[in-house]
């Protein structure tokens, strides 16, 4: 196996051991059941059969709890214990640090999604609620997909830059929820401006996952940002070289 | 012949901001040496491995482990050496036995391989009651059996140990130093640590580093030799004398052995009611021990006991790093006069930290040392 493989492995696995995976996923799960059933009368009120309602929420959960909390601990807590001249003294490359760490995040994220994937199955395909069309679903997911590896990967970068996980923490929060409620800003202002911040809002660029449209810049846009954040990442890891 | 070159250092020099960390490092390990490093705390000994083990970079300078040039071929430098970090920073949420196999992993090792020098690795660091354990349970010496086992696993060529008996009960120091002197047969190794008499019974030769620089660096002997000073311990009766004699008080056997020709130094050493121990520090061609009987005799002391030594480790340790250490300290540079004041202010202050015991014959061989600085 390869060493990024191997540290991808041991970090999935440490979040299980934490019970930091069972903690976030059962949450999630109970989170996103409440607000299926509850709020705002939930999915009854819709008269169509749709997911489009659970597709605008899970960001919302996603990007200030999930997240964060997978993510803070990933660099920011190896600095700080030491671990780190461990890891990397290691006959490892940096970017196997970075992306070991980034994959083995990722795949949490992408099981706390996928599970929730459990909702649909269960209406649709076993209590049998109505006819779903199934394309959307698909389109959403993707956009979710997108989304956690865009969100996962500047969360690993805070945590690269962070002095503690606890400020890494609340800097992805701020930076995430900055990022996906920038939108909402858009309708004050005008002109180029607003075309800026509708640019860079991940929840306009997410949203049309959910309605079932798939447009390539929204897809190309997600992965420069995941690709971006992880090149930064590396130069920040490189950069205790110099210190 | 030429003797092959594992560790090279050429004028490694590394800042921390303003703080000097190294300031032009150079030295060789050669294939099969086991070389203690030396120096005070902040010498920068952890700094320098951490440059050697590629996990940082060098302000100016280069080194090569094996060949490879830490800077070009951090991988094949990794892959060559097992590197024990300073207080051994493992996970601590996994076991013992899963930390293991996640270093060998990381290191490609494949299962067969890695079952067998399992086999090794928990004898020598005696792992094999820890292995199903949390690492986050287990104590400070422990972990850092464990750390010293993530350094063996892959049976390396080249050690790099960032003080790995720091922590360690006297049997486990006594099987590591064993081990470590069993595979310095055809490994290379550099181990640092505090413990001089660790040194004495591992290595040949040693590296001095204070404040930065090598102070010293050669075999054992050489080292020793270089203070230039033997060693004496005298001990006298403090209570009975010969018949129609006083005993001394110590100021007066103090003042006494000092005025003998060829004493350098003389300080009082600490004892119980009984007797009066001093050490006396003279030079390094001469011998005290017959002038030191006949005083003994013409004042009716009774001698109990009298011993010469070749200057320890630990003294010339001293002597190498005393100026920084004195800056360190608050102190002014400057060496102190030969008064008793300054004696028994020192061993006030040394009741936390044994280390001062010495402090006096160390200013007063200030002047070789001096001498000794200038030249490197
Ligand atoms: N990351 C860092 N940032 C700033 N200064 C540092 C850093 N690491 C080391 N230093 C400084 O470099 C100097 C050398 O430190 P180093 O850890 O190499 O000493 P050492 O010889 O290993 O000491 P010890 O015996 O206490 O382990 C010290 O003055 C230390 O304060
Ligand atoms: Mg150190």
């Amino acid at each position: 196996m390869s060493p990024m493989l191997t540290i991808a492995k041991r970090e999935l696995r440490s979040y299980f051991d934490s019970a930091i995976a069972y903690v976030v996923i059962s949450l999630s799960l109970l989170a996103l059941g409440a607000l299926f059933f509850m709020f705002r009368g939930g999915f009854w009120q819709v008269d169509r059969a749709t997911m489009q309602a659970m597709f605008d929420y899970l960001p919302v959960g996603l990007l200030p709890l999930v997240v964060p909390v997978v993510t803070m601990r990933l660099l920011a807590e190896e600095k700080r214990s030491g671990t780190l001249e461990m890891l990397i003294t290691l006959p490892v490359k940096d970017s196997d640090v970075i992306l070991g760490k980034y994959f083995g995040a990722l795949a949490l994220v992408l099981l706390i999604v996928s599970s929730t994937l459990a909702y649909p199955l269960a209406m649709f395909k076993i209590w049998k609620l109505g006819v779903l069309d199934w394309g959307p679903v698909f389109a959403g997911y993707l956009g979710l997909v997108l989304l956690s590896a865009a969100a996962v990967a500047l969360g690993l970068l805070v945590s690269a830059i962070a002095e503690s996980q606890m400020i890494a923490l609340f800097v992805t929060i701020l930076l995430l929820v900055g990022l996906y409620f920038v939108g909402d800003m858009a309708t004050l202002m005008t002109g180029s401006a607003s075309a800026v911040i509708e640019a860079v809002s991940f929840r306009a660029r997410s949203q049309d996952f959910g309605r079932g449209l798939v447009s390539t810049r929204d897809v190309v846009f997600f992965l420069s940002v995941t690709a971006l954040a992880l090149a930064v990442a590396f130069r920040a890891l490189e950069r205790r070289k110099w210190a | 012949m030429a003797t092959d070159v594992m560790i090279q250092a050429n004028s490694l020099s590394k800042r921390f901001g303003d703080v000097r960390a190294l300031e032009s490092v150079s030295f060789e390990v050669q294939q099969g040496e086991v070389v203690g490093f030396l120096g005070p705390n902040g010498a920068g000994k952890s700094t320098t491995m951490r440059i050697l083990t590629c996990f940082l970079a060098p302000t100016s300078g280069s080194a090569t482990v094996k060949g490879f040039d830490v800077f070009d071929d951090p991988l094949q430098v990794r892959r060559s050496i097992g590197y024990l970090p300073q207080r051994a920073p493992l996970y601590t949420d996994m076991t013992v036995w899963d930390y293991l196999r996640f270093a060998s992993e990381v290191r490609g090792l494949d299962p067969s391989t890695f079952k067998s020098r399992m086999k090794k690795v928990v004898d020598v660091c005696g792992l094999a009651q820890s292995l199903g354990k949390d690492i986050g349970t287990l104590s400070h010496g422990y972990r850092q059996r464990v750390g010293l086992g993530q350094a063996l696993i892959h049976d390396p060529q080249i050690l790099i140990l960032d003080e790995p008996t720091s922590d360690l009960d006297p049997n486990e120091k006594a099987e590591v130093l064993r081990y470590i002197a069993e595979i310095g047969r055809d490994r290379t190794i550099l181990l640092s640590t505090h413990n001089l008499a660790e040194v004495e019974a591992v290595c040949a030769r040693a590296i001095i580093v204070s404040k930065g620089r090598v102070v010293a660096d050669g075999g054992l002997d050489d080292i020793r030799g270089k203070s230039g000073g033997v060693r004496y311990v005298v001990e006298i009766d403090e209570k009975n004398a010969q018949p129609g004699k006083k005993a001394p008080s110590a100021r007066e056997a103090q003042d006494a052995l000092a005025a003998l020709p060829g004493a350098r130094s003389v300080k009082e050493l600490p004892t119980d009611e009984k007797l009066h121990r001093f050490e006396i520090v003279g030079t390094k061609d001469g011998d005290l021990r017959a002038d030191l009987f006949r005083l003994a005799v013409e004042r009716g002391w009774l001698l109990l006991g009298l011993r010469r030594d070749a200057q320890s480790l630990d003294a010339v340790f001293r002597d190498l790093t005393r100026k920084d250490e004195r800056l360190d300290r608050g102190r002014s540079d400057e060496p102190d006069a030969d008064d008793d004041e300054d004696d028994e202010d020192d061993d006030d202050r040394s009741s936390d930290d044994d280390e001062d015991d010495e402090d006096d014959d160390d200013d007063r061989s200030s002047d070789d040392d001096d001498e000794r600085k200038e030249k490197q």
